[in-house]
């Protein structure tokens, strides 16, 4: 993707390195040795120097799960709060403060199961909010229960309500309205960082799927597995497209292939915002004599 | 004898066709102007939008009036022309049928005869003065004009209270509201009032009548005056307190906070959102306090019993939180239109888990202002939630208040607890939860140059890093929970005390009741009966130094509350080790003094501990409504 590269600014670079202050030391991190997520915390890391964020204006919102505890593995302001809540917590947070980074990291089960209800309503609202989905198929933390994305690629001749067949992360995002659908793989951390930046530079709600495999509790969708199924979308797909971005989803599908790369952007027009006032001398000008008028 | 200035007043009709609230409304505004007070708390209306019976009865006085007082009545207005199938003598109103049995022996009737008069015999033989106004046919076949047969009611209202006979204050109204629109449209609402007036004079001609029995004389009027809901009260404090994210979810009584906040907080810079739901509004409120900006959710039972997970959320991540529940009849979605105090356990102990938190139930639309101030303060000083807790009466409630009581507020806003960049360069090293001795530990927002900080409802480390360490796990809930011992040293106020509690029995109440508590210790008063009132506003955490020797002394104590078991007569028992008798009263329908001064007499009378308020027949129409 040599066209999404952004172009290096002139100032002084942000050190990679000051992505590991204020975090979890790299030897405690409680991932299992070769978890996926492991490759989206490095993308992360290098997208953020890249586009050389301060950790200051970062604002991460992890979900609950193993994804969600790589908000301490690097630096950055990082908010944890209920299973399912943590899009919601961060549109609050993006509306107080557009100045800041906002990027939230769920799981599949945290997004699409308990959250879903947050995930559409995101799409449609459209806050200027990275969403990185480590998705597995499993909830790992639990033992690997099924996750509403479990059975990705398997051969099952009967469904039933128990076991449903997985569905598509991306054509959900797409038929909510979300203006970034994109979709990544932590086997391939560099792919996944150029991917991250473009997400991160999006004029909205930028949705990130990123296939995190769990090498405890995933025996079927394994690096080896998906390095067979998924495909970079070709370099002459137009994201701006929405039918291009249905036919390509179609096509994929049919040739039972997972795309790699942008699947669909296009900004939408937004009332500009600023950051609420917050500061005692911000708010003590306010004069609520002319609410008195109705009630006269 | 007319009574001047003194009364109260109930228009019924059927939902939005009649316009019940519109004559409300425009009584209650040119009333105030006029220099009268108003006090109207017990509107009663339908969880369906047409159809429903619908009420709203007034007090109108010249002093501010101590309570609502009883469902007994002087003057009854029946909008509605249309005659009741179910009832057996016909034809009949819905709402003569269900409010006349209230009017007082020499009151008024007014009701619409556009359909017919109604039988009047027991009205007359107890001496009530009936006005059959043909509303509805007046507007519809002379004026032309179904919506005005609202003004024909209010002019004939007017004239029989001897009140505005030239139309000043009613021209200056609709002048006011619909001269935009066109000249004619105010003439033909003067019209219609004009031809309402003329009725009135009518039967007091054909009848040998003097008068009404009533008169409203208009007051010299020494400074502005409000006519507040307690939701505008709350809502416009929250703006004043600094509250600029407001976030709420459709629902009854609620949905006004958010129509207000949606309306006048963005010419402040602030932003309220409808949530797609009731956890994403609490959420995306929890988000924006996390970014340092005064927030507010407000909800009623059903949608707070959906937003409990977050109040545990609030309490671990010391995320502040001004959380309004308008209390309405539950549980489940209970009667959607109808007040109660059932949700006070939910609002102290309800989540899994232990955490600080507050709760605040103010007694007045005054109070409603004041209380919603300090509320703000509590939230940044405790970073934790803090429920203010109303109830139906008192958020749709209106009441005539001077704008000088909003305008001498103090409106402090203490964001101390709040670091900014020249704290953490003088501070160095930042712990978002530091264990201190008070529980209060220093919040940053994102976006401080020089600090950044780890937020979990995990238990966490003094940085914020998730540990369940048995040493760190004791210091963190013993930090967080210290937080409310210091609430009660530095912020809770005692409960206010009227009249001695020493001998005497002792009423009790919390929140909305405090109005009726005091009208009925007058009435209990005028029997021989010396009761002190003790009334709440501070609920949770218990202040049990303040509250216990107040108890001591009593003769006995008697709760009166607005639900079945005596919620917060169970809290008093467990932290005073008093035994607390109860008057309780769920059928929907407000505390009324005679409830309170039966309930006591029953209680000194001794044979029981409970009194259950409600057992009299039931109306005798039956409207199924919706939900």
């Amino acid at each position: 993707m040599s066209d999404t590269k952004a172009e290096t600014k002139p100032q002084q670079k942000i050190s990679a390195k000051v992505w590991d202050e204020n975090a979890v030391p790299r030897h405690r991190i409680q991932w299992c040795p070769g978890c996926g997520d492991f490759g989206v915390l490095a993308s992360l890391k290098m997208a953020l120097t890249k586009l050389e964020v301060t950790p200051y204006e970062v604002m991460l919102v992890g979900g609950i799960g193993c994804s969600g505890q790589i908000r301490n593995y690097l630096n950055g302001n990082a908010f944890h709060g209920t299973h399912g809540g943590a899009l919601a917590y961060a549109l609050g947070a993006k509306m107080a403060n557009p100045n800041l980074k906002v990027i939230t990291l769920a799981g599949d089960g945290d997004t699409f199961a308990i959250g879903v209800e947050n995930f559409v309503h995101v799409c449609r609202r459209d806050p200027e909010v990275m969403l990185v989905i480590m998705d597995n198929g499993v909830y790992g933390l639990t033992k690997g229960q099924h996750s509403p994305t479990h059975g990705r690629g398997m051969n099952i001749k009967e469904w039933s309500e128990e076991s449903p067949p997985p569905f598509s992360p991306l054509r959900l995002a797409m038929t909510a309205g979300c203006t970034f659908v994109a979709q990544s793989f932590s086997g391939d951390p560099k792919h996944s960082a150029e991917i991250y930046v473009e997400a991160m530079q999006h004029k909205g709600f930028a949705m990130v799927n990123d296939f995190s495999p769990c090498v405890t509790y995933n025996k079927f969708n394994t690096y080896d597995w998906y390095k067979e199924h998924v495909e970079e979308i070709p370099a002459g797909h137009d994201p701006s497209d929405q039918n291009a971005a249905w036919e390509l989803l179609n096509d994929f599908d049919r040739r039972e292939k997972l795309p790699l790369g942008i699947v669909y952007r296009n900004p939408r027009s937004k009332k500009a915002a600023k950051r609420l006032p917050m500061w005692t001398e911000e708010l003590q000008q306010a004069d609520i004599k002319p609410l008195f008028e109705m009630f006269r | 004898m007319v009574i001047v200035n003194k009364l109260k007043l109930l228009v019924g009709g059927v939902q939005l066709r009649d316009g019940v609230v519109t004559v409300t409304d425009i009584l209650g505004r040119i009333l105030t102007r006029a220099g009268l007070h108003i006090l109207a708390m017990e509107r009663g209306y339908a969880s369906t939008i047409y159809g429903a019976h619908q009420y709203d009865p007034i007090v109108i006085d010249e002093q501010p009036p101590v309570s609502w007082g009883d469902a007994t009545l002087d003057i009854l207005v029946a909008l509605d022309y249309d005659t009741n199938p179910d009832a057996k003598e016909q034809p009949n109103r819905d709402t003569v049928l269900r409010h006349a049995k209230h009017l007082k022996d020499g009151g008024v009737l007014v009701y619409d005869s556009s359909t017919g008069e109604i039988p009047s015999d027991s009205f007359v033989r107890r001496g009530i003065k009936i006005f059959p106004i043909p509303a509805r046919n007046i507007a519809r076949d002379e004026l032309k004009r179904d919506v005005v047969k609202n003004m024909v009611t209010v002019g004939a209202l007017f004239r029989l209270l001897d009140f505005d006979r030239d139309a000043t204050n009613l021209t200056a109204l609709l002048e006011e509201r619909f001269l935009q629109k066109g000249r004619e449209i105010v003439e033909l609402n003067l019209k219609a009032a004009r031809r309402g007036l003329e009725v009135v004079e009518s039967v007091l001609g054909a009848k040998g009548w003097a008068d009404a029995g009533y008169r409203l004389e208009p007051r010299k009027l020494k400074e502005q005056m409000l006519l507040v809901s307690g939701n505008d009260a709350l809502s416009m404090a929250a703006i004043a307190a600094g509250c600029r994210f407001y976030a709420g979810y459709p629902i009854t009584p609620a949905s006004a906070i958010l129509e207000f906040m949606e309306e006048h907080l963005p010419k402040y810079g602030g932003r309220a959102l409808q949530g797609q739901n009731e956890r994403e509004s609490i959420r995306a409120a929890l988000g924006a306090s996390l970014v340092g900006v005064r927030s507010m959710v407000g909800t009623s039972g059903p949608g707070l019993s959906l937003k409990v997970e977050e109040f545990g959320v609030s309490g671990v991540t010391e995320t502040p939180l001004v959380i309004v529940d308008t209390q309405r009849a539950g549980p489940s979605t209970g009667m959607p239109t109808k007040s109660e105090q059932g949700d006070l356990f939910l609002v102290a102990y309800g989540g899994h888990g232990e955490i600080p938190r507050i709760v605040l139930a103010p007694a007045t639309q005054e109070e409603c202002y004041s209380m919603m101030i300090e509320a703000f303060n509590l939230a940044d000083k405790y970073q934790c939630p803090v429920f203010f807790l109303t109830d139906l009466n008192l958020s749709e409630g209106r009441k005539v208040v001077p704008e000088s009581f909003f305008l001498k507020q103090k409106v402090a806003i203490d964001r101390s607890t709040l670091l900014r960049e020249e704290d953490l360069r003088r501070n160095g090293d930042f712990r978002r939860y530091t264990v201190t001795e008070n529980g209060i530990s220093q919040r940053l927002a994102p976006g401080t140059v020089g600090g950044v900080f780890k937020i979990t409802g995990s238990e966490h480390d003094e940085r914020g890093f998730v540990s369940t360490d048995p040493v760190i796990r004791k210091a963190q809930v013993e930090k967080r929970l210290r937080k409310m011992e210091t609430y009660l040293k530095e912020d809770s106020k005692p409960p206010q005390v009227y009249g001695s509690t020493e001998g005497n029995p002792v009423l009790v109440g919390w929140g909305s009741t405090r109005p009726v508590l005091l009208h009925a210790q007058q009435a209990l008063q005028a029997k021989g009966v010396d009761a002190a009132v003790v009334h709440f506003t501070r609920l949770w955490p218990f202040n049990t130094a303040a509250a216990k020797p107040l108890f001591a002394k009593a003769q006995t104590i008697i709760a009166v509350e607005g639900n079945f078991t005596g919620q917060f007569s169970d809290i008093i028992q467990t932290y005073c080790l008093l035994p607390v008798r109860r008057i309780v009263k769920y059928n929907g329908l407000p505390i009324y003094v005679s409830d309170i001064v039966g309930g006591v007499e029953q209680l000194l009378r001794g044979k029981t501990d409970v009194v259950r308020i409600g057992d009299a027949a039931p109306t005798p129409v039956k409207v199924s409504e919706g939900d």
